[in-house]
């Protein structure tokens, strides 16, 4: 089964992009959001972010995350919109709580942020082949191998950690445990003693992975020994250039 | 006790991997499940104890339609041996870890250490060793205990001698063996056939999400060509008798095939 | 050539030692086939002829393992892997890449080999797994075969003298499990690879290996050629190691003294040990 960070192979613009121009780009997109306190530029950024989704063929996908994260951001949202005291008040609430016209912009614009922030990263690992990532570092920017190599190993380990997680909850459900249980803090409650199970899996699978890296040579590898070539081609510079106007955009406004 | 009305199965967006299956697998019955990897067993499994829910047609275990139940209570009943012991076992203490899953299924403290301490007899394990030491074998055995101490009615196994050696697939096997004497109803997805051949009564073969055969285990291992289907080779010992015809064909295990040609000996003579 | 002379290992910690003893020669172009009961010390041997014992996992290494020449004692792992390449159990866990193409050229590009060489190489180890229609897919969408012909075809790239697997085929179905070896059994004539290979399955190892060896609690009870090994089908059984039916049927009747002939090991030659016996049928 796939997990939703997978990268999806292809061939579009996306996919073609230097994968150090899709870092930078990612990275460019969540700053922006975090510069600009103008909701419409945010929801811009979705917008767009959404519209590369499909010009990448992943827009499906793009919906998955963002439905994931809207939950997450429902609860954010709650809990940010008491916690704002300041504005003028818009509706009264038992127990002294109220919302404000300030609290409401301000836990919108968090709430967008955070959704904002979290797709182009998500994106870009969905068009970028993990091991691209910390090449390019290494051959453009100079990263050591072995530094790469490790950020690198824990984005991969993600998904595997994802199904493994998966993999014992329902062994779980299968001797009884209720985790189809509709209770979301009984849920959590029930997840806690199956961090034990998921700790000794890893800790297997890392030390099985770290002895067959080092007996391909990882420790041999310098710098010069990529065999890709990380190129830049025109289409990297119009992106960059792109990027910039929306960074730009956020700035200004 | 379990049965299985036109269901199929898919995916998203794949096409299904279980089409239009039917049969009914009753009160006792000793049932392997065989077919190769990505033929859909496991989601058969899966389905017949409610982790997944049909998409089309009908699970019924123990009278209970699956899509209406939940998984954790269809449990109490039906007990389901994975094939990685790791993703089950979460106690630090081989006790411990069966208690954990007793303490859902019993309210008396008291009934629980005595089911847990039949448990540890049965397997001869040590309740105060820690299982993340042990072996893949010893694990697998843990892994069962704990299952079993809940009695379950059925019991679903996925290949549960993967990974063993020889001896631990012998110990393991002759627990499930017992367990099927006393009244327990198996199905066990399996790919070794002397295993079949030595256990199971009935066989079920699937092929790409197809129930291509369903019969006595005797007779399905003497079809060569539906075995052929889903890439299997028939155990041994059938297939030597098949080799040498006459009444030999019918010899389905070493002392069967021993006492036959003893017998044609002692005709001989 | 592998020697092994009186070998031994006790990991840090453990009563017992893992390796006890063992003295083995493993000649160029050998297929062994190594099988013993869990706890035998199978997948330590692995780890000794890699170099990963003694100088990752420590304890006490006694004796002597020469891999073409090189003491394992003094050089490390990564200068054996020149000429040896593993593939252990957890295939998961021993990708480093998400994409099979990446998989192959990590090894590649590690050893330096040189840039003009590499698509050769690659090209050349896909075709040897059979796998080269699999270059460009994602590892986490293949099947438990395919990703084991990505893991041999990831040191095949690196052209090993020597490839050693730990149970290979464990989690495989029959013809998947019999796929992995037809590939090791192309590696070994083909290409003059030495195999040694883990495996429980008895029957794949009557069928693809030329040498078999069995272990014990440590130590080498049993090694030479296939059927000549299989005579001594008792002591394998009291090793907890699983014989064909075909060989047990032969001792039933040997101890009827009504055979006396060799063991058969498959069906051919159960078939001809029964007429022997006198049943025609």
């Amino acid at each position: 089964m796939k997990g939703i960070l997978d990268y999806v192979p292809g061939s579009s613009f996306l996919h073609r992009l230097n994968p150090l121009v899709k870092l930078l780009l990612a990275f460019v997109l969540c700053a922006s959001c975090f510069v600009t306190g103008n909701h419409f530029i945010v929801l811009g950024v979705i917008a767009l972010n959404l519209a590369l989704a499909f010009s990448a063929g992943i827009f499906g996908r793009a919906l998955k995350m963002l439905s994931s994260l809207l939950k997450l951001s429902a609860l954010l949202f709650l809990v940010q919109i008491f916690f704002v005291r300041e504005g003028q008040i818009l509706l009264q609430l038992p127990l002294g709580l109220y919302i404000t016209d300030l609290g409401l912009s301000f836990s919108l614009l968090f709430v967008l942020r955070l959704l904002a922030a979290a797709l182009p990263l998500g994106l870009m690992l969905s068009v970028t082949q993990t091991s691209d990532i910390p090449n390019v570092l290494v051959r453009k920017l100079g990263l050591p191998y072995q530094y790469a190599f490790v950020l690198g190993t824990a984005i991969r380990f993600i998904p595997l950690f994802a199904q493994e997680m998966a993999g014992i909850m329902e062994a779980q459900t299968a001797r009884g445990v209720e985790f189809d249980t509709k209770n979301f803090f009984k849920k959590v409650a029930l997840l806690l003693p199956l961090c034990a199970p998921l700790l000794v899996s890893s800790v297997r699978r890392i030390e099985g992975g770290a002895i067959s890296a080092e007996l391909r040579g990882f420790y041999l590898r310098g710098r010069k020994s990529g065999y890709k070539d990380y190129p830049f081609a025109l289409r990297d510079f119009g992106a960059l250039l792109g990027g910039a106007c929306v960074l730009a955009l956020a700035v200004l406004f | 006790m379990l049965e299985f009305q036109r269901v199929c199965f898919g995916y998203e967006s794949e096409s299904a991997t279980l089409k239009d299956l039917s049969f009914t697998i009753n009160e006792g019955e000793f049932v392997a499940l065989l077919g190769e990897n990505g033929a859909g067993k496991s989601t058969l499994c899966r389905l017949a104890n409610g982790l997944l829910k049909p998409s089309s047609g009908r699970v019924l275990a123990f009278g209970n339609d699956t899509g209406q139940v939940k998984t954790s209570l269809l449990a109490r009943d039906i007990g389901f041996l994975f094939q990685n012991p790791d993703r089950q076992i979460c106690q630090s203490s081989v006790r411990d870890e069966i208690l954990f899953g007793l303490e859902i299924a019993l309210d008396d403290a008291a009934a629980r250490q005595a089911r847990c301490d039949e448990m540890l007899q049965l397997f001869s394990l040590s309740g105060e060793r820690d299982p993340f030491g042990m072996s893949r074998g010893e694990r697998q055995q843990i892994a069962l205990a704990s299952v079993l101490a809940r009695a379950p009615k059925l019991l679903i196994l996925d290949e549960p001698t993967t990974g063993l050696d020889y001896r631990e697939c012998m110990t393991i096997m002759g627990i499930i063996a017992q367990l099927h004497a006393r009244g327990t109803t198996i199905l066990m997805i399996s790919h070794d056939m002397e295993i079949v051949a030595d256990f199971a009564g009935r066989a079920l073969v699937i092929s790409e999400g197809r129930l291509i055969g369903d019969g006595p285990v005797r007779q399905i291992m003497r079809d060569e060509g539906l075995l052929g289907r889903a890439s299997l080779l028939p155990a041994q010992i059938p297939a030597l008798g098949a080799r040498l015809g006459g009444p030999y064909a019918e010899a389905f295990s070493v002392e069967e095939m021993l006492s036959l040609i003893l017998e044609q000996k002692g005709a001989a003579r | 050539m592998i020697e092994l002379k009186n070998l031994g290992f006790r990991y840090s910690g453990a009563e017992r030692h893992a390796l006890d003893g063992i003295s083995l020669t493993i000649e160029d172009g050998a297929f062994l086939g190594l099988i013993g009961s869990s706890g035998a010390g199978k997948s330590t041997l692995c780890y000794a002829l890699s170099g990963i014992v003694p100088h990752h996992y420590r304890g006490d290494f006694y004796g002597e393992l020469l891999v073409e020449g090189m003491d394992s004692a003094e050089h490390r792992p990564e200068e054996i892997a020149r000429v040896l390449g593993c593939v252990f159990q957890d295939i998961d866990g021993q990708m480093v890449a998400s994409v099979v193409e990446d998989e192959i050229l990590f090894g590649l590009e590690n050893f330096g080999v040189p840039r003009e060489e590499i698509e050769g190489r690659v090209a050349e180890a896909l075709a040897a797994a059979g796998i080269s229609e699999l270059r460009c897919r994602a590892i986490s969408d293949l099947s438990g075969g395919q990703k084991q012909k990505v893991a041999i075809a990831a040191i095949t790239a690196l052209r090993p003298k020597i490839i050693v697997l730990d149970e290979p085929t464990g989690e495989l179905d029959p013809r998947s499990s019999r796929r992995v070896f037809e590939t090791l059994k192309e590696l070994n004539e083909q290409y003059g690879v030495t195999i040694v290979v883990v495996e429980q399955k008895i029957m794949l190892l009557c069928e693809f290996a030329k040498r078999l060896a069995v272990m014990e609690e440590g130590k080498l009870i049993l090694e030479g050629e296939v059927r000549e090994v299989l005579q001594s089908a008792g002591r394998m059984e009291a090793a907890g190691v699983n014989i064909p039916r075909v060989t047990t049927l032969a001792r039933a009747l040997r101890e009827e003294g009504l055979y006396g002939g060799r063991l058969p090991l498959n069906l051919e030659e159960g078939e001809k040990m029964m007429r022997e016996v006198g049943l025609s049928c």
